[in-house]
């Protein structure tokens, strides 16, 4: 539907990169659209940075295709289409930092004003500072105003926190949610699961170089862990709450039903319908970290 | 280039001490010591001495200045700058350009601060001419010599940078006579000196100072051509694996 009208953002196709031996991306097919936030998460060495660097012309592939907004990313890169903080960057300790992001600005073809990039990354007070006097989420935050300066359509941010506290971490991303407000598409990788949880509309999973699983929070919650249904049914019998939809596993124990299910949702709908005398429900999501650990042991 | 650029990539360089001391203090010092210190006799004897050794301070303060350009190069990359800005529309090529001009630019004060203070301050005296000879001429011999430093930014890390330009600049300054005035070179050193392009650089201002262990003018600016050709052919070359490899 999209697809006709608007390129997507982000379109990888049967993509691979090795080094050596090392299949660093093993062949991943990735469709980002238009406004949506997108966590990229994954352990060390799951191939985020290898498919990052690719996605911004940084790395070429040995196979498969890439495309931001339907161009090459060297082409998307030089219309200032892309805006992206790279992991380990330093900065320049020779100039401050509104000259930085100057210098940054000076060479895109329509940048925002300097000061607007500062203000939207939260360091306009450090404008006039050298780079070697930042701490490290100080650092972080004035290239987040670089990658910010092109006014990108798309804003990459390789592990954007790594360097930082919790509370620089929160005020980060509040930063960050506010500047997407108006429709910028981002993708960031991380290994925080509590940040992919909060920030991100989807999340893509990565693992030894291929994508374990992609879709909402929710759905790849459900993908491995779903979701346990606790309730007192009375009368129940384990073999028919075994049989409601969606249900993977069951415990009946003194007429309290322990129901782990892939969609809570259908599984519920089922058992009132079935039950209704059942109570003291409780849905507890089995948690993005379980969901991330079941699929990346495998 | 743009001169948002440019200009801060020479604020840049003037707030790095190291160039400054190296690049400009120190030959500009190191003229003022051998002309006063070194040169003895008086009047217009002393100042054709003198502009010898000016001629040879112009060449050694360009060629540092173009060896120091270069190395910031190396720190750059290992600071994963220059992959930030490839994430701009500013391309490689425009890139090491904006470098090469950086460094030519850089050398520009040195070769004009020298011939300055020794009009002034050491009576040397010469035509429009012999000045267009020195101060253009050595300005434009040192291109080789920016090529260079970009090269050896490319090749090295920000370790091994030290010892290599350490290595290069002894090789240009004293085997080259930037340094030891091929007058006073022992007579080995004047059959080496010819093989390093510091001592063509010199010859392009020699000629115009004295007509003593000269060369002609076309031969010198030849040679430094065909450095010039060579060292930017593998500055390319270099350029283009690096890319190749990401």
């Amino acid at each position: 539907m999209s697809n006709t009208s608007t390129p997507p953002a982000v379109a990888l196709g049967g993509l691979r990169k090795h080094y050596g031996d090392v299949a660093a991306v093993d062949g991943i097919d990735l469709e980002i659209r238009p406004g949506e936030v997108v966590a990229l998460l994954g352990p060390n060495g799951a191939g985020k940075s290898t498919a990052i660097d690719m996605i911004l012309g940084l790395t070429t592939p040995d196979a498969g295709s890439v495309a931001v907004f339907g161009r090459s990313p060297a082409e998307a890169v030089r219309e200032g289409a892309i805006g992206a903080m790279l992991q380990n960057g330093t900065l320049l300790d020779d100039l401050t930092v509104a000259e930085t992001v100057r210098l940054v600005a000076s060479l895109h073809r329509k940048p925002i004003p300097v000061e607007r990039a500062l203000r939207r990354a939260g360091c306009e007070d450090l404008a006039a500072r050298r780079a070697n006097r930042l701490s490290g989420g100080q650092a972080q935050r004035v290239r987040f105003a670089i990658a910010l300066v092109s006014d990108p359509a798309l804003l990459v941010l390789d592990e954007p926190t790594a360097a930082m506290d919790p509370a620089t971490r929160r005020d980060f991303w509040k930063a960050m949610y506010e500047d997407t407000a108006g429709g910028r598409t981002v993708l960031f990788a991380t290994h925080y699961l509590e940040e992919a949880e909060e920030y991100a509309d989807r999340v893509v999973l990565m693992n030894g170089g291929r994508i374990a699983a992609d879709g909402t929070v929710a759905e790849v919650r459900a993908v491995a862990g779903g979701r346990t249904i606790r309730a007192a049914v009375p009368g129940a019998d384990a073999a028919a709450l075994l049989a409601l939809p969606a249900v993977t596993a069951c415990e009946l124990r003194d007429g309290r039903a322990r129901i782990a299910t892939a969609d809570s949702d259908a599984t519920l709908r089922a058992l009132l319908a079935a039950h209704p005398g059942a109570r003291d429900i409780e849905i507890a999501a089995a948690g993005l970290e379980s969901a991330f650990l079941s699929l990346i042991s495998d | 280039m743009n001169p948002t650029y440019t200009r801060l990539e020479i604020v840049r360089m003037l707030r790095n001490p190291r160039f400054l001391i190296f690049a400009f203090f120190f030959p500009v010092l190191l003229f003022l010591l051998q002309a006063n210190v070194f040169v003895t006799g008086s009047g217009p004897e002393k100042a054709s001495a003198v502009a010898v050794i000016m001629v040879n301070m112009i060449a050694f303060g360009a060629v540092f200045a173009a060896m120091n350009n270069g190395a910031r190069l190396a720190v750059e990359r290992a600071a994963g700058w220059q992959r930030q800005l490839r994430l701009t529309p500013l391309s490689g090529r425009g890139y090491m350009f904006g470098k090469g001009l950086t460094g030519m630019l850089l050398a520009l004060p040195v070769v004009v601060a020298i011939p300055l203070l020794a009009v002034i301050a050491e009576g040397v005296r010469l035509d429009g001419g012999e000045w267009t000879r020195i101060i253009l001429g050595i300005w434009v011999g040192a291109v080789p010599f920016v090529l260079l430093g970009l090269l050896i930014g490319q090749l090295v890390t920000p370790d091994t940078l030290q010892p290599v330009n350490m290595g290069v600049s002894l090789a240009m300054g004293f085997l080259g006579g930037l340094w030891i005035p091929v007058d006073a070179m022992p007579g080995w050193l004047q059959t080496v000196s010819p093989f390093l392009p510091s001592y063509w650089l010199t010859q392009i201002g020699r000629g115009a100072v004295t007509t003593d262990l000269t060369r002609s003018l076309g031969l010198s600016v030849a040679v430094l051509a065909a450095w010039a050709i060579v060292l930017g052919a593998l500055v390319v070359w270099r350029y283009r694996k690096d890319s190749a490899r990401a």
